[in-house]
């Protein structure tokens, strides 16, 4: 297309395409840009390709079978997305879980932090070129991986949190391979550093590129480590600090330029805050229940359901029938791997929800894409893509 | 300190704001559709505790909400405050089914465009002086507002061929102070087909 700038100039621009299945999408996103040779003049982006209608599905389920379709969110870090929604639903009820309860979520919320940070800092080298630190950091990525299975069953999609408790307990021995987790995450982290940290080729694609100030970042609405590497100390740990986050020994950890460099390097060093909590949320483990006793909330164990009448019309009522949320409307964010993951839940009183919102962190990065490319190169855009860590599953729902 | 029940108490008095008792845990204050954009640049810039950002749009349809008295839709914002952190309010504006605008806030924050955009697409709700109200998460061919009360949740449609990104390309340059004089080949020839939907009949 033919276009004059802003002088009168004439300008011959090219559209190309980048995308839906592109290897750096990392999932499915098209954006369309107009090139200057190499230079990206402008950029439009376009989403939707993995909406599956995740609002209108769990309108049609019981409250407890959303969880499974939070999995499906962000699936780089299943379980926060089961925490964030069983804590929103909890705080409708108004019920505090169990202090074992407690605890065990932050572990599996902070090692599924670290997780999806690994995988974004890995894809984003991939994206680059370099395959050495993605092996370095699929690694503890595998050991926690392995955790997953035996705590849950699953790999991928863990739906290990319920409304008012957990679906499990932990196994024994769940400490010491949390343990020699963090052990060889550590190690990842020193491997990592060493590849990242000055390496000129890195540096070059990643220092300055994608760069956005903190007004416009706040702006856009951006939450989690891509805020607050715009030097924005935004945690919702701290600011709103639940399941005892505040009791904890961490630092919120900021950047200063904002910029895929420091996206990619807040991520890092939340790695290493994760493991601290992780480490003391180790000593705090104590016996004692997870679930809340209430037949209401939380379904009765088989056990109960098999010797006791209560527990049988309990176990009953609550699978055929659903819980039943307090009648109202309420907004809870957590803070998630990529940002604040938020649920606007309206209940109508029944056994089923009568709608829920989600406020993917993702959108509202992703929403911003063309500011951070536009006057960059094509090939960058690769680089501030995937320092994004666009997760085409909760962008999309 | 200042706390959010007294920002509501200044809404109340100036712009008619009025409590929603469905939304028991925190502060939802429902404001009159012609009074929003005031109300919402009200509280980022001038209020006491400033909210800077916007966390969430959420439309409602109460067509089947138990014992609801109103109007049919309503559109759910929610904000938080990064320089008192931790505080949070909703506002609310109901919207009749006679009269779906809604005043747009994309002059205010930079995210509204994308979460007007797919309240429209979902429920069908005009934000007018919107720059670009098209549909986000469904299909550019999608007929309906897939999570009205009404829509049924097994209906099927046939979708075929690809959002057309060019036009939106060049609203985009035309923001950044381009002028397009020649259209790309591909808007010009198929630009008409596009619009009719690739399938026929």
């Amino acid at each position: 297309m033919i276009v004059l700038d802003h002088r009168g100039k004439r300008q011959s621009l090219m559209p190309l395409n980048v995308g839906p299945s592109h290897p750096a999408t990392h999932g499915c996103l098209r954006f369309l840009t107009a090139l200057d040779g190499e230079t990206i003049v402008a950029s439009v982006e376009e989403i939707g390709y993995l909406h599956r209608g995740f609002e209108k599905m769990v309108e049609r389920g019981t409250w407890q079978q959303v969880v499974p379709y939070t999995d499906r969110l962000n699936y780089c870090s299943a379980i926060m997305n089961n925490i964030a929604y069983c804590r929103a639903v909890e705080n409708m009820f108004g019920v505090e879980i169990t202090e074992r309860c407690k605890v065990l979520r932050v572990i599996v919320n902070e090692l599924s932090r670290i997780n999806d940070h690994f995988v974004c800092v890995a894809a984003a080298f991939q994206d680059l070129g370099g395959t050495t630190p993605f092996m370095y950091a699929f690694n503890p990525r595998e050991e926690i991986m392995c955790i997953w299975e035996k705590l849950t069953g699953a790999r991928l999609t863990n739906s290990y949190s319920r409304i008012g408790g957990l679906a499990r307990d932990s196994y024994d021995g769940f400490e010491q391979d949390v343990l020699a987790a963090l052990d060889s995450t550590e190690k990842a982290l020193k491997d990592l550093h060493a590849c990242l940290d000055r390496n000129r080729i890195f540096l070059d694609r990643t220092v300055g590129i994608g760069k956005i100030s903190a007004e416009k970042a706040i702006s856009y609405g951006w939450t989690g480590p891509c805020l607050r590497a715009c030097g924005v100390a935004s945690d919702l740990r701290k600011d709103e600090p639940y399941y005892d986050y505040e009791t904890y020994d961490w630092e919120v950890v900021v950047g200063t330029q904002g910029d895929c460099n420091d996206r990619l390097q807040v991520r890092l060093a939340e790695i290493e805050e994760s493991m601290k909590i992780v480490r003391q949320a180790l000593k705090r483990l104590t016996p004692g229940p997870i679930d809340i006793v209430d037949p209401r909330i939380r379904v009765p164990s088989h056990k109960l359901a098999y010797q006791d009448m209560e527990g049988l019309i309990g176990r009953f009522k609550s699978v055929y029938e659903g819980i039943r949320v307090p009648e109202g409307e309420y907004y809870c964010g957590s803070e998630c791997a990529n940002g604040e993951l938020g649920f606007t839940i309206i209940s109508g009183g029944s056994g089923h929800p009568y709608r829920i919102k989600v406020r993917p962190p993702c959108l509202t990065q992703f929403a911003a894409f063309h500011e951070l490319v536009e006057g960059g190169q094509l090939a960058d855009s690769m680089a501030v893509l995937s320092g994004l860590n666009i997760i085409a599953g909760e962008l999309d729902r | 300190m200042v706390n959010v029940d007294e920002i509501f108490s200044v809404l109340e008095e100036k712009f008619g704001a009025t409590k929603e008792s469905k939304d028991k845990w925190t502060v939802t204050a429902i404001v009159p559709a012609a009074y929003l954009h005031n109300a919402v640049q009200f509280l980022r810039d001038e209020s006491a505790i400033k909210f800077e950002m916007l966390v969430d749009i959420a439309g409602v349809d109460y067509l089947t909400y138990p014992n609801h008295e109103g109007p049919r839709f309503a559109v759910d914002y929610a904000f938080k405050s990064m320089s008192t952190p931790g505080a949070r309010i909703r506002l609310k504006v109901q919207v009749p089914e006679a009269d779906l605008n809604v005043p747009t806030l994309t002059d205010l924050y930079a995210n509204a465009n994308w979460y007007e955009r797919e309240v429209f697409d979902q429920f069908g709700i005009v934000f007018t002086g919107h720059p670009d109200l098209r549909r986000l998460l469904n299909h550019v061919e999608f007929v309906g507002h897939p999570l009205r009360k009404d829509y049924p949740a097994q209906k099927r449609q046939w979708l075929s061929t690809n959002d057309y990104l060019l036009p939106a390309l060049e609203k985009r340059l035309e923001v950044l102070g381009y002028r397009v004089v020649q259209r790309s080949k591909e808007v010009e020839t198929v630009d008409h087909e596009f619009l009719e939907g690739s399938i026929k009949e």
